[in-house]
């Protein structure tokens, strides 16, 4: 079945919206899927609101960017805002829970969505800098199209020189990846999984 | 000490920027020179880490008017050499490439297109088609490919060095931020894996023997005293390029044969059009593409016969009709309404383009 899923992801510079992107892209790719991702940025090293643009398709993707996500996430008050353009009637729009009025107040009740309480997590049960792999979880867990393991897999190419030096950061992430895994998986939808029985 | 970067063909997920890189080490490229601009860097982040392991050089300049004219040197002395750069930099580099066209030296340089005019954006367009083409203060005697897949910027920046010796022309990759910043499935392979012989390259200076007497003297002129001299000069070129032109000239279509709105973009562009005519068939509008792969020299010749049994043609490109501009001048005298659909420094989806052709198609 011909499928492309489309995702884009918003976040403050700083906050691991790339990584999240390139891991997912990575890990779907050595799945055996065709994908592509693309990073929009500023001028500026630090701040200012990062965009990230990934493709998962059955098929060579096209451009490498679009006009409607089929899933948007959002991380900060800037990014509710600028994803807006992305945001169509039937994208599911993802999002920090701390931005429940930004997002009420930008896109009304109507708008599906998927609140992730990603910060508390992070702050009180884990660290703040799992943050982004408490989201890059929820989107596994919503997609379902690629394994927790490749994932895995995927973080320790990114990330395994520092699990390396500190084997407790790597069990962390891990358990990050979990969390955000069985908050997605709540939300998966027939939609995705049938676009990816194979 | 490594010495084949590449064997057969490898698969690969990775950025268009480490693409050039290996790309220009598979085709036994001697030497980089360089000077940092967004968005090419990494195309020298990676070039510098790998090409020590196989005895390639890079030499960093203190700006980009110094590593075109540093590119120029390096051919000179029979490398083959080449150079990155965008927007600004390719401003810069721009006496250096005419310097080449009027030595007819082989120089190679990647471009990474980003938004224009000025310092601008960091991210990406199509506006620097014409400093591409036509920016020095001459005929516009150049190469200029334009790839638009990660394969296409491998295949091509090995044939822009072949092009280059083979032809004597300088020869530009014209590629853009978009395409050196994402990442997608590439196949990168050495290049006698597809058949591909490498041209090879000759010193122009400190060749052996007495000049005048064991060998002809190398006479390597940028300057002509006389209006007829220059002009005898300049007319072997054009002539040698005009008649090159028809073997360079490289195109791609799609759908065409029964095309009444035919669609023509380049570059990353391209792909969305292709996108679009898909979409644009599925709804039952008889659409077709026309992408110039090579934008010097123009493949007019070909998409004359396809634009004049169109109906309507539309020109859709990251810039304010810079490709329409040659789309026009190579298709004067057909009179097929051209439309353009110009977005300057933005992105372009299918989507957009799909909805274009639709309004056109009603009115």
């Amino acid at each position: 079945m011909d499928f492309n899923l489309k995702i884009a992801l918003a976040g403050e510079g700083g906050q691991g919206v790339q990584a999240v992107a390139e891991i997912i892209t990575e890990a779907a790719y050595r799945a055996g899927f065709q994908a592509l991702y693309i990073p929009n940025f500023g001028v500026e090293q630090r701040g200012g609101v990062s965009v990230a643009f990934v493709q998962i398709s059955s098929e060579p993707v096209s451009a490498p960017k679009f006009t409607t996500g089929d899933i948007v996430v959002a991380l900060s008050p800037r990014a509710v805002e600028r994803v807006r353009q992305y945001v169509g009637d039937k994208t599911l729009l993802v999002y920090e829970a701390g931005l429940e009025d930004d997002v009420r107040r930008v896109y009304g009740e109507e708008q599906r969505r998927l609140a992730v309480p990603a910060l508390a997590i992070a702050q009180e049960e884990m660290h703040p800098r799992v943050f982004n792999v408490i989201i890059l979880g929820v989107l596994v867990g919503i997609t379902g199209f690629v394994k927790e393991e490749a994932v895995q897999q995927a973080l320790e190419r990114q990330l395994g020189h520092k699990f390396a030096r500190d084997p407790a950061l790597r069990e962390l992430n891990y358990r990050a990846l979990e969390r955000g895994y069985d908050i997605g998986r709540g939300k998966r939808e027939a939609v995705y999984t049938n676009l990816f029985a194979v | 000490m490594a010495t084949r970067p590449v064997t057969g063909e490898q698969r690969a997920f990775m950025t268009g920027n480490e693409v050039v890189a290996w790309a220009a080490l598979a085709a036994g490229a001697d030497i980089m020179y360089g000077y940092p601009i967004t968005p090419q860097n990494e195309i020298m982040h990676y070039w510098t880490r790998m090409a020590p392991k196989y005895e390639r050089g890079f030499l960093q300049t203190e700006d980009e008017i110094s590593a075109g004219f540093a590119t120029v040197g390096g051919v000179l002395a029979g490398k083959r050499a080449f150079t990155a750069t965008a927007g600004p930099g390719n401003v810069l580099m721009q006496e250096a490439m005419a310097m080449a066209e009027m030595m007819r030296l082989p120089t190679v340089v990647v471009v990474t297109q980003r938004g224009g005019p000025s310092t601008a954006t960091v991210i990406y367009s199509q506006q620097e088609l014409n400093l591409t083409c036509f920016g020095g203060n001459g005929e516009g005697l150049r190469i200029v490919y334009s790839p638009a897949s990660h394969d296409e910027l491998f295949l091509y920046t090995i044939k822009a060095f072949n092009s280059a010796w083979k032809y004597r022309f300088p020869t530009f990759v014209l590629g853009d931020g978009y395409q050196s910043k994402m990442r997608e499935p590439v196949t990168i392979f050495a290049p006698e894996a597809r058949g591909i012989t490498m041209e090879p390259c000759h010193p122009m200076v400190g060749l052996p023997g007495l000049p005048g007497e064991e060998r002809d003297p190398a006479h390597l002129r940028n300057t002509y005293n006389l209006e007829d001299e220059l002009y005898e000069v300049l007319m072997d070129a054009i002539n040698a390029y005009e008649s090159v032109a028809p073997q360079v000239m490289e195109w791609d279509t799609y759908a065409v044969d029964d095309a009444e709105l035919l669609i023509i973009a380049h570059g990353v562009v391209s792909r969305a059009a292709r996108a679009a005519v898909v979409t644009l068939r599925e709804r039952g509008c008889k659409a077709g593409y026309f992408r110039p792969v090579t934008l010097r020299p123009f493949p007019a010749e070909p998409l004359r016969p396809l634009a004049d049994r169109a109906r309507n043609l539309l020109v859709v490109e990251s810039a304010y009709g810079q490709l329409k501009r040659h789309v026009q001048a190579g298709l004067y005298g057909i009179p097929t309404p051209v439309t353009g659909y110009l977005r300057p420094g933005m992105g372009i989806t299918p989507e957009e383009i799909a909805q274009c052709a639709l309004s056109l198609l009603k009115n």
